[in-house]
C-alpha cells in the first residue's frame, strides 16, 4: 500500500489535474517526554480540572464560552461550530501565480511536501520542473482539518512544497516598534553596510545544530547504557501478565482444554 | 452519471451511478451493494446501532485508492443520526450513526462499501459491550488455522465460563467475540483480558499462535490481535461487504461449522458471498444477537 498521507487528492490549475498526497515536510525537533507518576512510574493523564469543585470534570459537562469580559462568557454549541466548518477540499485549485521573492517570511506558517500519488507522476514532473524554472509559486485555497488555509506550492529541489500563509489580519501591526526619528548619520549607515557584507555566506543550515536537543540525546543515551529503565506497572512486556488470579485460573483452563483434546 | 431518486421511510434520497461496476473482476455493482444492504438491513442494523461509523470508501472501485472518513460529511442529509464524540477539542468531531435503513441505504450511495463501527457505542464511548481476538493468518498460514485457534479459544473462554461467537472477517482471518454488555467493563478490562489470553495460547502453541504484532513473529502463525479492544481501534461489522477482488461477506459462523471444517479443505469454502449470507441468515436468523444481549462479566479482574 502505498503511504496514506495527510490528505489525499488533486493539484489542479486550467486543464491540469495531478493526483497528489500531502505528507509533513518537517518534524519538530523537540525532545518529548512522557509525564509520569513519581510513585510508581504510570504515565499521567491531563483531565479538564475544575478548580471550584477540586474535580476533574467529565466530558458530557464541558461546553464552550467565548469571553468577552472578565467572568462573562457567550456560549457556542457544538452544531453551531460544525456549521461553519468548510467541507474538506478534494483538490488543491491554484488561483494564481506569484513570485514567492514577494511573500515576506512572516506570512510562512507551516511546510508540508506534495507527494504524486499513482498515475500523476509524470504531470508532477512536468509541473515542478516548469515552476523550477519560472521561479513561480501557485497560490491556493485549501481545507486541512477544520479550517481554510492560504496556502503557496512551490518547486524546491525536485519536489513541490505546499506552505500554509498567515492570513493577513493575522499578521501583528509593527508600527509602534521600530523608533520614529532618524537620526543615524551617513558615515555610521556606511561602516555597518560594509560590516555586513564581510560577514555574507551562503546559506548553509547544516552548519548549525540545536545544541540542546543534542546534548539532552546525548543524555539519555549514557543513561540507556548504563541505567535500566523504570517500568510503568502493567507495561507491556514479553512474559504472561495481568492480575495473578486471572493468569492462574487461564493456566489451570488451559490444562483442561490441552487434556480434553 | 445515472441518477436515481428513491424514496425510503418518506425520505427522499437521489442514488447514483447505479452502474458502476465496484467489483469489477466480479460484476458486482453499485445496485447490487444496496440491494445487498437493503435485504441485509434487519439483521445489520442492529449491530450498527448508535455506533460511530467509521467509511471505508471506495468511489472508484475495489481495485481502486480508498479513503477512511470517521468525521460525518457536511453534505449529508439532515436525517442522518449523528453523535459528537472525542475527548478533547482537537478530536471532537462530529459522526454518522447508522440507525436507519436509510442512513444505511445514503452511507452505500457514497459507496462505503466497508462499514467498521467501534466496540463501544457512541453514548458511552468507554465502555465496550464486548471483547474481541482478532485472528489474523500470516502467510502462509491461512483461515483453516484460525479455525483452530478459534476452537481452542472457545474451549478456554468456556472454562472461564464465558461464551463466545465467531465470525468471518471477510478477508483471511476470523473474529471471535465475547458478549459483555454491562455497564461496569472498561477497555482497560478487555485489554487487560484479551492479552493475558493471548499470551498464555502463544505460550502453549508457540507453533501456531503469536501475540506479538510484529510482522516477523506472524509468518505462518495466526496472530491474536487483542489490542483492537481499545476505544479507538474499529472493527469491520457483521454483515458488511468486504472490499476483495470478489464481495465477501463478514459472516457469522456456527461453532459447529467450525468444527468440521477445523484445519482442512479449501479455505475459500468459508468465506461467505452477499447471496448466500442472505438466503443464510434469513433461514438461521442472526447467529450474533447474544453479542448484543448477553451480559457476561469477565473473571478475576
Amino acid at each position: 500500500m502505498t503511504e496514506q498521507g495527510i490528505w489525499n487528492g488533486t493539484i489542479s490549475f486550467s486543464l491540469v489535474a495531478i493526483p497528489v498526497h500531502l505528507v509533513k515536510a518537517v518534524d519538530s525537533g523537540r525532545v518529548s517526554f512522557r509525564m509520569l507518576h513519581g510513585k510508581d512510574y504510570s504515565p499521567l493523564h491531563r483531565r479538564m480540572f475544575c478548580p471550584k469543585e477540586e474535580k476533574a470534570v467529565p466530558n458530557d459537562e464541558i461546553i464552550r464560552g467565548y469571553e468577552i469580559a472578565p467572568d462573562k462568557y457567550i456560549l457556542i454549541t457544538d452544531e453551531e461550530l460544525a456549521s461553519v466548518s468548510p467541507e474538506r477540499s478534494r483538490t488543491i485549485e491554484i488561483i494564481e501565480f506569484i513570485d514567492m521573492k514577494e511573500v515576506d517570511p512572516i506570512y510562512f506558517d507551516h511546510p508540508y511536501y506534495l507527494i504524486p500519488s499513482k498515475g500523476g507522476e509524470k504531470a508532477y514532473r512536468l509541473l515542478t520542473e516548469v515552476m523550477r524554472r519560472t521561479n513561480k509559486a501557485g497560490i491556493a485555497k485549501f481545507v486541512l482539518g477544520e479550517r481554510e488555509y492560504l496556502v503557496a506550492v512551490y518547486s524546491t529541489r525536485g519536489t513541490l512544497a505546499l506552505i500554509t500563509l498567515h492570513y493577513s489580519e493575522e499578521i501583528l501591526p509593527d508600527e509602534d516598534i521600530s523608533p520614529k526619528e532618524d537620526l543615524v548619520d551617513a558615515g555610521e549607515k556606511n561602516r555597518l553596510e560594509i560590516n555586513i557584507r564581510k560577514m555574507m555566506a551562503d546559506f548553509n543550515p547544516e552548519k548549525y545544530t540545536d545544541r540542546r536537543r543534542k546534548k539532552i540525546m546525548d543524555i539519555l543515551r549514557k543513561k540507556i547504557k548504563q541505567t535500566a529503565p523504570v517500568e510503568t506497572p502493567h507495561a507491556e512486556g514479553e512474559e504472561a501478565e495481568g492480575p495473578a488470579d486471572l493468569l492462574a485460573a487461564l493456566k489451570e483452563s488451559m490444562l483442561k482444554v490441552k487434556k480434553n483434546r | 452519471m445515472s441518477r436515481k431518486a428513491v424514496g425510503i421511510a418518506g425520505r427522499r434520497l437521489a442514488l447514483s451511478n447505479l452502474e458502476k461496476d465496484l467489483y469489477p473482476s466480479h460484476g458486482f455493482t453499485k445496485a447490487h451493494i444496496l440491494d445487498y444492504y437493503q435485504r441485509v438491513a434487519r439483521f445489520i442494523l442492529p449491530h450498527l446501532k448508535d455506533r460511530a461509523l467509521t467509511f471505508k470508501r471506495y468511489p472508484e472501485g475495489v481495485d481502486k485508492d480508498f479513503f477512511f472518513e470517521k468525521r460525518c460529511p457536511s453534505h449529508r442529509p439532515s436525517w442522518v443520526p449523528t453523535a459528537e464524540v472525542g475527548r478533547d477539542d482537537a478530536e471532537k468531531m462530529t459522526v454518522c450513526l447508522v440507525n436507519d435503513l436509510e442512513t444505511l441505504i445514503w452511507t452505500q450511495n457514497l459507496a462505503s462499501v466497508e462499514l467498521h463501527v467501534p466496540l463501544a457505542r457512541a453514548g458511552s464511548p468507554e465502555t465496550p459491550d464486548s471483547m474481541v481476538f482478532d485472528l489474523d493468518p500470516g502467510h502462509p498460514a491461512d483461515i483453516l488455522d484460525c479455525t483452530r485457534v478459534a476452537l481452542i479459544l472457545r474451549d478456554l473462554l468456556s472454562e472461564l465460563r464465558l461464551a463466545s461467537c465467531v465470525k468471518t472477517s471477510g478477508k483471511k482471518g476470523l473474529h471471535v467475540y465475547v458478549p459483555l454488555n454491562r455497564e461496569e467493563t472498561t477497555f482497560e478490562d478487555t485489554k487487560k483480558f484479551s492479552k493475558a489470553v493471548a499470551v498464555i495460547m502463544q505460550k502453549n502453541y508457540p507453533e501456531l499462535v503469536t501475540a506479538k504484532m510484529a510482522k516477523e513473529f506472524r509468518k505462518a502463525r495466526v496472530f491474536i490481535n487483542w489490542s483492537q479492544n481499545d476505544s479507538s481501534k474499529t472493527m469491520v461489522c457483521i454483515y458488511s461487504l468486504r472490499a476483495r477482488e470478489k464481495p465477501v461477506v463478514s459472516f457469522p459462523l456456527s461453532w459447529k461449522e467450525l468444527e468440521n471444517s477445523a484445519g482442512a479443505g479449501d479455505p475459500e469454502r468459508l468465506q461467505v458471498m452477499p447471496a448466500e449470507a442472505i438466503s443464510r441468515a434469513e433461514k438461521q436468523g442472526d447467529l450474533f444477537q447474544e453479542l448484543l444481549t448477553k451480559k457476561q462479566r469477565l473473571p478475576y479482574l
